[in-house]
């Protein structure tokens, strides 16, 4: 399978502060990946230094197989809080996109300001959030990229406004069939359109795989307390929590559980993303795991 | 990307278009009333030693009048332009871009920052140019009965608004703008450091660096005390100093010192009996007394024929500061930015 963006112990050092250490990662292209991972982790760094904006201060970093440098007119990006020129109308931003990008797809824009109720003659300083957001996304689709980097671009929306926003996006990547990457500490937005989910916790991946086998292959049981549960071969423990009666475990198994002294239930992705979160800080780092592709 | 250029540019270039052309307008309206005084004073076609008394008239007939009010009015918006072009052109260009976040925007479509930065540079550079040389020329051509009448032009406060020198100031104005801006990150405070940088420029430019383009040459003559001077001493050690306003119409006298037959300025000690609040006749004896002193008169100057090579030389360095600049600049948009 083709990687759309491979790290390979990428540093990004601010003066003393580190925001990325180390990271290592590949992200298959042809998918709609979410990048999930608390503040601070490094996921708005890493997709800086994907298209271009920032440069690494160590480590290698391939996008599409090649250096990433701003100007390109293979990646697209929509930047966190979505930055538009306020002074500039809907129509101003889409005759930038067309003075600015040889590959720029004029219908597919216009239908989609039309689609999502942008009047064209408005300046965008005037737009609401989840406007502007669409807008930006508009504006980076246009441009026809084999890869759309999208920074928690629905972070500062309402339900409603996320929905449609999200709902944008899919339509996109059906129509388009663009690899995306899009970062959010909301997993149940992620929940909805992306197909690879990659947790990364302080630079480092916690979790990738696809959503479909991330979500067969985890369970929770819930059982008597034991502290020491030998779980068996194949099987990986995520996260445990005890009361004085009863344990509860999160397990990665390939194979179902059968065990009856256990009762088996499904995780939804969320609880599987906060398992490891949580996970994280009360197990060694020699717990990353790997999906399958 | 000239189209983007343009856009996020048209209103200021616009305003600041706008004042020129009211400014332009006055000189066009104002033309026909300076060539008519010039020729009523008989200045116009004047011969030989006939030109001064006819020149100080046709001074002194303008001055009056709204044109000689919209000359002041175009030199010192000649001064103006480029603290107004740095200010509101210049430092606001990357750095609103990066306050604002756009620049994540704009440097994501498929151009690159280099080209971004040189474009831009090369568009408000140019237009700064050209809008200061539009006006600057205008003047030198409309006031040239008057430079002509006052032989003034080489003054260091009137020559930095005629000819191309006002090109230069403008677009290297508009540079520093842009390196506030970029090296800064902030619109305010790029403001206030261009507006320090272009000022610290205007002054320190005729005071230091136009002395050392013009090369001026160094003239010795005997002391004529008849002419005008001035003298300032002290009564108890009769230390004093003169001052001689030198014949040497349309050069830019850099200095003027007095200095005695070994060289060395002249600095007194004067004789008390003659010169100074004790001597009875100080108006006769003085003047007899230092005619014998065998004082000469040093004269450091630049001719007035330089007027274009020297225009051409402080134009060159501008430019060429502009130039350096400029290129320092599209290096650190591409290795330093964010």
């Amino acid at each position: 399978m083709t990687s759309a963006l491979i790290a390979d112990g990428l540093t990004k050092r601010y003066g003393r502060r580190t925001a990325l250490k180390d990271c290592s990662l590949d992200i298959p292209a042809g998918h709609v990946v979410g990048l999930v991972g608390p503040n601070g982790a490094g996921k708005s760094t890493l997709l800086q230094l994907a298209c271009g904006l920032l440069d690494p201060t160590a480590g290698r970093i391939e996008v599409l197989g090649a250096r990433p440098v701003s100007g390109s007119a293979r990646v697209g990006f929509v930047a966190q809080d979505t930055p538009v020129y306020a002074g500039l109308t809907v129509a101003d931003h889409l005759r930038m996109g067309a003075h600015l990008n040889p590959s720029w797809d004029g219908a597919l824009a216009k239908q989609r300001i039309a689609q999502v109720g942008l009047d064209p003659a408005q300046k965008a300083g005037k737009l609401s959030g989840g406007q502007r957001a669409q807008l930006a996304l508009t504006v980076a689709a246009a441009k026809r990229p084999d890869l759309l980097l999208l920074d928690e671009p629905v972070a500062a929306l309402d339900p409603l406004a996320r929905r449609n926003f999200l709902q944008g996006l899919m339509e996109l990547t059906a129509e388009q069939g663009m690899s995306i990457v899009m970062s959010s500490h909301l997993v149940a937005d992620l929940e909805r359109v992306c197909d690879h989910l990659i947790v990364l916790m302080a630079s480092r991946v916690r979790l990738a795989g696809d959503v479909d086998d991330l979500l067969a292959t985890h369970h929770r049981l819930v059982g008597q307390r034991r502290d020491n549960a030998d779980l068996g071969a194949g099987r990986a423990l995520v996260d445990q929590s005890h009361t004085d009666v009863q344990s509860t475990l999160v397990v990665r198994s390939t194979a179902p559980i059968d065990d009856p002294s256990w009762q088996v239930d499904r995780l939804d992705l969320e609880d599987i993303v906060l398992a490891y979160m949580s996970g994280d800080t009360g197990n060694g780092p020699d717990r990353v795991l790997e999906g399958k592709r | 990307m000239i189209w983007m250029t343009w856009r996020q540019f048209r209103t200021p270039a616009l305003a600041t278009g706008a004042l020129l052309l009211v400014l332009l307008g006055g000189l066009v309206l104002t033309w026909a009333e300076v060539t008519k005084l010039a020729e009523q004073t008989g200045y116009t076609g004047c011969q030989g030693d006939a030109c001064r008394a006819a020149g100080e008239a046709f001074l002194q007939a303008l001055r009056p009048k709204w044109a000689s009010e919209f000359h002041l009015a175009a030199i010192a918006a000649l001064y103006l332009l480029p603290a107004v072009v740095g200010i509101f052109w210049g430092a606001p260009l990357v750095a609103r871009e990066l306050e604002s976040g756009t620049y994540r925007m704009v440097f994501s479509q498929s151009v690159s920052r280099g080209r971004w930065l040189s474009v831009k540079l090369a568009f408000g550079g140019g237009v700064a140019g050209l809008g200061a040389g539009l006006l600057s020329l205008t003047l030198s051509e409309w006031a040239q009965p008057i430079d002509g009448a006052s032989a003034d032009r080489m003054n260091p406060l009137v020559f930095a608004a005629r000819g191309i020198v006002p090109v230069g100031y403008a677009a290297l104005a508009f540079v520093v703008g842009v390196t506030a801006g970029l090296l800064l990150r902030r619109t305010v405070a790029a403001m206030a450091v261009t507006l320090l940088v272009i000022v610290g420029l205007q002054i320190a430019t005729p005071f230091v660096v136009r002395p050392w383009l013009a090369q001026p040459v160094t003239t010795i003559t005997p002391l004529q005390v008849e002419g005008n001077y001035g003298i300032s001493m002290s009564p108890d050690t009769g230390e004093m100093t003169l001052n001689l306003q030198p014949e040497v119409r349309g050069d830019w006298v850099v200095s003027s010192t007095t200095i005695t037959s070994t060289g060395a300025e002249f600095k007194g000690p004067a004789d008390m009996t003659q010169c100074g609040p004790k001597a009875l006749r100080d108006r006769e004896t003085c003047p007899a007394w230092l005619e014998k002193q065998n004082l000469r008169l040093k004269v450091t100057h630049v001719p007035g024929a330089k007027f274009w090579t020297l225009q051409w030389r402080e134009f060159g360095v501008l430019f060429a500061l502009a130039a350096v600049l400029s290129l320092v600049n599209l290096w650190w948009i591409r290795r330093r930015l964010v």
